[in-house]
Order: structure tokens, then C-alpha cells, then sequence
């Protein structure tokens, strides 16, 4: 429920030419003359134009046409001006800012500010540099064809790249609007619900530094999926030249099955992180599992939920209390967010299930405060299913290959692995965990930030966003 | 156990719908005090259990002492015969209860995935289904079919029978023998077996929905019927008559039970009874909606049929071997009337399982006693890009349904 009183967010940054509902350029416009919906997000109220046909049409059209100028600029000049844009747009976060972001998002603000610091180091002129060359050794293949090896390369853009963002984690669909615009493919990105103030913010950033880019950039928020949207998305599916998609299964069935065979479309579904550990190597672990499982309010796709102790359940039981006690440390000073009624039901839920097992069998032992800020599980696998509201499953294993064997059912949603005490020369096990799934194995103290350059979900975000042109010239031998 | 069983089906047995206050202390309940006041209409009631001279009143157990001193017998008899309650309590934070609000609750969810019965039960209650994850459905293990037919039936006698003479059943629930371990089809194979149901029409099948025709049959008889339906249901029976409105006798009344969650376009109370008033004749005051779950084996009604009150006027009542309480969502800690939070419900009916409940509703007590029941607990907020479990289960264990709630 949402009053007068309840700040407000406008959900919208067109570029500028783009017609709002009745023919006149949006930027300009009245607030007055456009019509609005509204929708509450976190603690705050959302705005944004109602569907209209010609707006889809004028948005789209509008984009494509900014391609020509976007792909006129030499990629090295493009990382400069985007990571100046990231630096600055950084810089000018204020308290203020980020109370916005945290009140729009759910999280508190000193997450938000941790979340804001972490994310933005992928959006430096450094970072974007590092993304590129780390896909593109040679760069000047996004900007035209490239002597190789007996045939000239080029890497082109889609024309319009529409963005379906993830709902609470401020910094996904900023980052994945940045990729797009590296390749020079024009963005049309629908925010989730909780991160429409820091994307719109950014493209209003973005819109201030450049034409060429303002030319390039439409954030529109919407609700997803609602009834009154359909012929809206349909329209733009059908224009697009690509789409990315974060979100659940449904979401991302419901748009594959909407957008043309022609189209594209990259998935990034849920995903759990999990970690293994081996507490007498790894001293630490206890802190950096309470921080991986923390950050994001454990809503992040990075996040761990599932945490294999090599040890037996006396030393698990120990470590549980070490991990509660850190838990409740870095809640501390990264207060979690506010969890809706519904959220808080389900961990009460959850835990009353647990201790009537853990009466049943002797098995499961929780450890958690009153309030629904944290929990630790200590059971074996079979009980484990993701929580959320930073829910903590700690299964002791015997050894590395019990680890594997726990994972197997996982495989299909698996991203993250983090480990502590695992000697960083243990191939054999990464390949293990490469099979099963797992596209990030990383020290357990680097799960919450993956490096601009991460394959994420198991792919190179530029080179799936690119299409291939190969030149053979006509004298070639 | 046994015998708390037969004795709690003797009192239940004996209520004949009063919540007033005793004139005299009850025999077994020495009340300390007076309890909390009850709002709406409630008419005479009696002292004693005819021809049971020995038994508590049903109408005592509103006195808060009374009520207590049963709870704790039977907490006690539950202890000694559960060793996995018992376990659970011992590990619960708070120490031994006093009173039957220290007794900590067991989750609705528990009902999913570990028998709670201290023998062998007559049936089983399954639930269809519970979103929320775990993936599998409630089972309430009855150790006592007459005390569930006790404890429903002079609740339902009460709140869909009164006043109204022989009486035709038209049940779009479906029966007993359709589904025989639900506990909702149990309670209106009950409401068939009355003395005073002149017949009964079962009219929804579990695969061909439901039976319009036989529902136009049955109106057309010309006798006042009792319909029974899940608002599923009745959804259903509104769109199917469409333009052709059916028109029940004078008389006639409705049990309408259970939401619309995840199966058809979700329609507001006030809506639907008003759809139902025009397509089928039957007065809003006619229509009283059913709070009940499969893990509870009382049942909330907010209004009598034939004389309810307008829908905001209506709260939602137990009879009086339950206490209902809000509880605030972050720390469980109980809230004064008018505040809303998760409901715990503590049916002494339950005396075979468990009797404290916590669910996953949402509602607030009102300072009458009665109950005002505001959806389902569930959370509206975007998760991000971290899986659910939901979604886990789906992808780890394919075939295995996350189902909805409903009994």
C-alpha cells in the first residue's frame, strides 16, 4: 500500500526524440500530460508511463537509429567514455542517493553503499578495459574488420539490445546494460521492480555525458508479465534485435517463448553458490562464509546457501557456532533488509519444520537469534533447499568426493563454488566441479564480487552479445 | 489419551453454539476469572453436557482458566505419548509452559514432512498441497474421527443449520468417497449424514469440475438447500450459469470455503457473493465463508447463514475450545487485538496431534474475540537472481509438485 507520503521514483529515462503516448518528445514533457501507473517497490512508489503502442514503436525506432553514431566511435574511446561515465556516476552517490537506492531495492542502506562499492569496481575505465581485452584481445575488431590469419574479422552489434533486469540486486542491470553498450548495440532496459533507481539514475548519467549515448539509452520499468503489458512486451520482443533476461524460470519461459526465432535470447536463470570448506586449513572460513552469505541478502545469483564442511559433525557443530557468531557480526554492521511478511512466514516455517526433524531424527540442529536475520542449518544434505533471509546450510562431508556427490543434484542450478582450505593445485577437483556445473570457483573470500571480466553463467557476456563477420577479399589465394 | 479424546468429544458433542458466559464455575474448569469479552449475536446456552453430568460445558472453555487447564492436560498427555513433540519442546527456547501460550507452536509446514500422532491414527488428512516449498503434501494424522465429527459439527450445526428445518445438501465439494482423505469433503460427508438433510447432491468431480446441470436439477426441486463449495467452486458455477441465472428456493444458504490462489483470476469476497446473489438467488446474508486447514480440525465461521451481517461487519469466530493469536512476523511475539501478524491457532480438537499451530496466514484478533483474516503470508518481494525454493525443487526433483494450499 503506498500513500501520498511514500517517496516516489520515476521509472522512465528516455533518449531524447522519443515520443511519449501523445506525440511529444518525453524528456520535455509536463509531468502532467503523460499518463502514469504506479507500483510499490520496497518503501517506495514507482511511476511510469502506461503502454502505448507508439511509444514501443518510437523508442525502438529511436535506438536503432543511434546505432550508426554508437558504432562510429572506436571501441578504445568508448571504454573511456563509459568508464568515466561509471567513475563519476560512482562518485555521486550520496547518502542520499543510496537511501534511495536501499529504500527502492528493500536492502539497508550500508548494503546498499557495500553492494553500490563493490559493483561499481566493474564500471571503471580499468574494468571495462580488462572486460574487452580479456574476449577481444584486439579491440578494433568491434569497430571493423581485422586481418586474421587469411581472412578479415569483425565483431558486430545487434541493433537493439531490450534488457529484462533481475528484481532487488542494484548493479545486475546496470552492469548488463554496460556490456551491451561496449559492443555498440543500442539498450532498452526494463528494470525489476527494486532496481529501478540506481539504473535510472545511471542512465540519466549517461544521457548527460554523451549524445551519441544519450541517443543509445531507454530505461522504461514495468511490471513484467502483468496482463495489461502483454501486447506491450510482444511489440517489443518482436522489434528487438536481442534480449537478455535475468530471472526465474517463468519469466525466462515466458520470454523465450514470446521472442522470434530470429531473436536471441540470453538467459540468466537463478542460481545458488556454495561453498567448501576445510576448516583446519582455512581459519578464516567462518568470517568469509558469513560475508558470502550476507551480501546481496543472499538474493544475489553469486550468493552461497550450501556450505560442505570437511569434518565430522563435532567439528561442523563447532564451526556452525563460529559461522552464527560472525552471522550476527556482520548483520552488525550490514543490517539485512527488511523481509515482508510472507519472507518472514517462511523462515519461522522453515525453521519449526527443521526442529520437528531434528526431534524426529537427531539429525538437524538450528542455530539462529529470535528475529528472522539469520540462520544456520547444520544437517545433512538430503534436508537442504535455498532459504533466502541469509539461511546458512552447513553439511559436514567426509571428503572431497562426498562434495561431488552432494553437488550432482545441483548441477542444473549451480554457478558459484567458493573455497577455503582446498589447495589451490587440486585440479582434478575444479574439473569435477566444472563438470557439474559450476561456471565460478573462486577463493571463498572473493564469492560476493565476481571481476569484470567473469564468465558469467558459464559465458563471455560481450561474445554472446556479438555476432561474427568473417571477410575473405576477393584475391585471397 | 484415549480417554481426553472421548471426553473432548463428549464436551464438543454437548455445545450447542453459545459463547457467552457460564452462570455457574464449571466443574473441571475452576475458573479464576472472567475472559475476554465476545462480540455479535449469541443465544442461551446451557451448563452442563446433558446426560453428562460430570463433563465441562463446552461454553466454560471461554473462560481462559478452563481453557488452560485443558490445554495443559492434554500438552501433558502429549508429551508423555510423543516423544518427537516432546523433543521439539524440550528444544524450543523458553522452558516448561505454564499456560497453554507457552506451549511453542508447531509450523503448519511440520504437517508436511513428519507423522505427528502419538499411535495408530483411524485416517489420514492430506492437504492438496502447500506453496512455500518442501514440495510435499500436509498429512494430519486423526487419532479420533468422532472428535473431528464433534468439534465440526456443532460448529457447522450452528452456523449452516440453524433455524432452517429439513434441509437438501448441494455439495460442490466432493464427497467423502471421491476424496477420502480430505478433511473438507470428511466435514461434508458429516453435514450429509445429519438427520435433517432430507438428500444430498454431490455436484463437483475432482476431474469434470462442476455440474451445472445437476445444480439447475437440484434448485428446480424446490426445497431450501445448504450448498457447500470452495470459492474455486463457485467461481466456476457464477461463470457457468452466465446468462441464465439459477434461482435456489427461499431458504436456501451457502458454506463457501477457501480461497482462489494460483486457479482462477482472483475475485474479491464482496465480488463473488455478489455474482453468486444475482446468478443463483441466494442472499449475501445467506452466504458464510468457512476458515478451516487440514492441520486444524476446528473450523472459523464469520457469520450465521440467513442472518449475516454485511462482509466488513463480519469477523471470523472459533467455538470455544480455540484460541487464536497474532503473532508479529519478525519475532513471534503475540500482538493486541487490531494489529495484524502470522495467526497461531491453539484447538484443543487437535488433542490427537498437536494443538498449537502456527500458519502461514495473516489477520488480527478484534477485541470481541473473533478473527479477521487478511490472506496468506507470502512473500511479495523480488528476490533478484538467487534461486528459491521453489524453483530448486523444481529443478532437482522433477515430478514433485509444488503444490497449493487447500484441504
Amino acid at each position: 500500500m503506498t500513500t501520498s507520503r511514500t517517496p516516489r521514483i520515476d521509472a522512465w529515462a528516455f533518449p531524447p526524440g522519443a515520443s511519449a503516448p501523445t506525440g511529444q518528445p518525453a524528456m520535455s514533457r509536463e509531468e502532467s500530460q503523460l499518463r502514469f501507473e504506479h507500483h510499490a517497490a520496497g518503501t517506495v512508489a514507482i511511476r511510469y508511463p502506461k503502454s502505448d503502442h507508439h511509444l514501443a514503436h518510437s523508442l525502438i525506432s529511436t535506438l536503432r537509429s543511434a546505432r550508426t553514431a554508437l558504432a562510429a566511435l572506436a571501441t578504445t574511446d568508448l571504454i573511456t567514455l563509459l568508464g568515466s561515465v561509471g567513475e563519476r556516476f560512482t562518485r555521486s552517490l550520496d547518502d542520499a542517493a543510496v537511501a534511495e537506492i536501499a529504500a527502492n531495492s528493500g536492502l539497508s542502506p550500508a548494503m546498499t553503499r557495500e553492494i553500490l562499492t563493490g559493483m561499481a569496481a566493474s564500471w571503471t575505465t580499468d574494468a571495462l578495459d580488462r572486460l574487452v581485452r580479456a574476449e577481444f584481445p584486439d579491440p578494433r575488431v568491434l569497430d571493423g574488420f581485422v586481418a586474421e590469419a587469411g581472412r578479415a574479422v569483425h565483431a558486430t552489434a545487434p541493433g537493439v539490445t531490450l534488457h529484462f533486469g533481475a528484481g532487488s540486486v542494484p548493479g545486475v542491470t546496470v552492469t548488463s546494460m554496460l556490456r551491451a553498450l561496449l559492443v555498440k548495440s543500442p539498450v532498452l532496459v526494463k528494470p525489476g521492480a527494486g532496481d529501478v533507481a540506481l539504473t535510472t539514475r545511471f542512465a540519466r548519467e549517461l544521457h548527460r555525458s554523451d549524445p551519441r549515448l544519450a541517443a543509445a539509452v531507454a530505461v522504461h520499468y514495468w511490471p513484467g508479465g502483468a496482463p495489461a503489458w502483454r501486447t506491450w512486451e510482444r511489440e517489443l520482443l518482436t522489434r528487438a534485435d536481442h534480449v537478455v533476461v535475468y530471472g526465474g524460470n517463468d519469466t525466462i519461459e515466458s520470454v523465450r517463448a514470446r521472442a522470434p526465432a530470429s531473436t536471441r535470447v540470453i538467459e540468466h536463470p537463478h542460481r545458488i553458490g556454495v561453498a567448501i570448506v576445510d576448516p583446519g586449513a582455512a581459519p578464516g572460513a567462518a568470517a568469509e562464509a558469513a560475508r558470502a552469505v550476507s551480501l546481496f541478502d543472499q538474493k544475489g545469483c553469486v550468493s552461497t546457501h550450501l556450505i560442505l564442511l570437511l569434518g565430522d559433525r563435532t567439528t561442523a557443530r563447532r564451526w556452525c557456532e563460529r559461522l552464527a557468531d560472525h552471522l550476527a557480526r556482520t548483520g552488525a554492521t550490514l543490517p539485512a533488509g527488511a523481509l515482508s511478511p510472507g519472507e518472514m512466514s517462511a523462515l519461522h516455517q522453515l525453521r519449526g519444520r527443521l526442529a520437528m526433524r531434528g526431534a524426529a531424527s537427531d539429525s538437524i540442529e538450528i542455530l539462529s537469534p529470535e528475529k528472522t536475520d539469520w540462520t544456520v542449518v547444520l544437517a545433512p544434505a538430503e534436508h537442504f533447499e535455498p532459504a533466502g533471509g541469509r539461511t546458512a546450510w552447513v553439511v559436514p562431508v567426509s571428503d572431497r568426493d562426498a562434495c561431488l556427490e552432494i553437488l550432482v543434484p545441483l548441477s542444473s542450478v549451480l554457478q558459484t563454488a567458493g573455497l577455503a582450505g582446498i589447495r589451490k593445485d587440486d585440479a582434478r577437483f575444479a574439473e569435477m566441479l566444472a563438470t557439474l556445473g559450476a561456471s565460478r570457483i573462486v577463493p571463498l573470500n572473493e564469492i560476493p564480487f565476481p571481476e569484470p571480466e567473469w564468465l558469467h553463467d558459464g559465458n563471455r557476456p560481450l561474445g554472446e552479445l556479438v555476432r561474427w563477420c568473417e571477410f575473405h577479399s576477393p584475391g585471397r589465394a | 489419551m484415549r480417554a481426553i479424546l472421548e471426553e473432548l468429544a463428549a464436551i464438543f458433542g454437548g455445545w450447542d453454539g453459545d459463547v457467552r458466559e457460564p452462570s455457574k464455575t464449571p466443574t473441571r474448569g475452576r475458573s479464576q476469572g472472567p475472559r475476554a469479552s465476545r462480540d455479535g449475536d449469541e443465544d442461551a446456552g446451557t451448563d452442563g453436557v446433558a446426560g453428562e453430568p460430570d463433563l465441562v460445558p463446552a461454553t466454560a472453555l471461554a473462560h481462559d482458566s478452563a481453557f488452560n487447564h485443558f490445554a495443559m492436560r492434554i500438552h501433558a498427555a502429549q508429551r508423555a505419548t510423543n516423544p518427537v513433540l516432546r523433543r521439539f519442546w524440550d528444544a524450543s527456547p523458553g522452558g516448561p509452559a505454564a499456560f497453554w501460550h507457552g506451549i511453542p507452536p508447531v509450523p503448519a509446514a511440520a504437517f508436511r514432512d513428519t507423522p505427528i500422532v502419538p499411535g495408530t491414527p483411524e485416517l489420514v488428512f492430506r492437504t492438496s498441497g502447500t506453496t512455500g516449498g518442501g514440495g510435499s503434501r500436509g498429512e494430519h494424522h486423526v487419532l479420533s474421527l468422532a472428535l473431528y465429527r464433534a468439534a465440526a459439527r456443532a460448529n457447522y450445526r450452528r452456523h449452516l443449520m440453524r433455524g432452517a428445518g429439513r434441509l437438501r445438501v448441494l455439495s460442490l465439494i466432493p464427497g467423502p468417497r471421491a476424496v477420502p482423505d480430505s478433511s473438507l469433503s470428511t466435514m461434508a460427508g458429516f453435514i450429509a449424514a445429519e438427520r435433517d438433510v432430507a438428500g444430498t447432491v454431490w455436484a463437483f468431480d475432482p476431474e469434470g469440475g462442476v455440474d451445472v446441470g445437476a445444480v439447475r436439477e437440484a434448485a428446480a426441486a424446490g426445497e431450501p438447500m445448504l450448498l457447500l463449495t470452495t470459492a474455486f467452486a463457485l467461481v466456476h458455477l457464477v461463470d457457468a450459469v452466465g446468462r441464465e441465472p439459477v434461482r435456489f428456493p427461499q431458504g436456501s444458504r451457502m458454506m463457501e470455503t477457501g480461497g482462489f490462489k494460483g486457479r482462477v483470476a482472483e475475485v474479491d469476497r464482496a465480488t463473488l457473493y455478489g455474482r453468486a446473489e444475482r446468478a443463483l438467488g441466494i442472499p449475501a446474508s445467506s452466504i458464510v465463508n468457512e476458515y478451516g486447514m487440514t492441520e486444524l480440525l476446528s473450523q472459523a465461521y464469520d457469520g450465521v447463514a440467513g442472518t449475516a451481517p454485511p462482509l466488513p461487519a463480519r469477523v471470523h469466530r472459533f467455538p470455544p475450545w480455540v484460541r487464536t493469536r497474532a503473532l508479529d512476523p519478525a519475532t513471534l511475539a503475540p500482538l493486541p487485538p487490531g494489529e495484524p501478524g502470522l495467526l497461531a491457532h491453539f484447538d484443543l480438537a487437535n488433542a490427537g496431534s498437536v494443538c498449537h499451530i502456527l500458519t502461514e496466514d495473516l489477520g488480527h484478533t478484534t477485541d470481541g474475540g473473533g478473527l479477521r483474516l487478511l490472506g496468506r503470508a507470502t512473500g511479495a518481494t523480488p528476490r533478484g537472481c538467487s534461486l528459491a525454493a521453489e524453483s530448486f525443487l523444481r529443478a532437482t526433483m522433477a515430478g514433485r509438485q509444488p503444490p497449493e494450499r487447500t484441504r
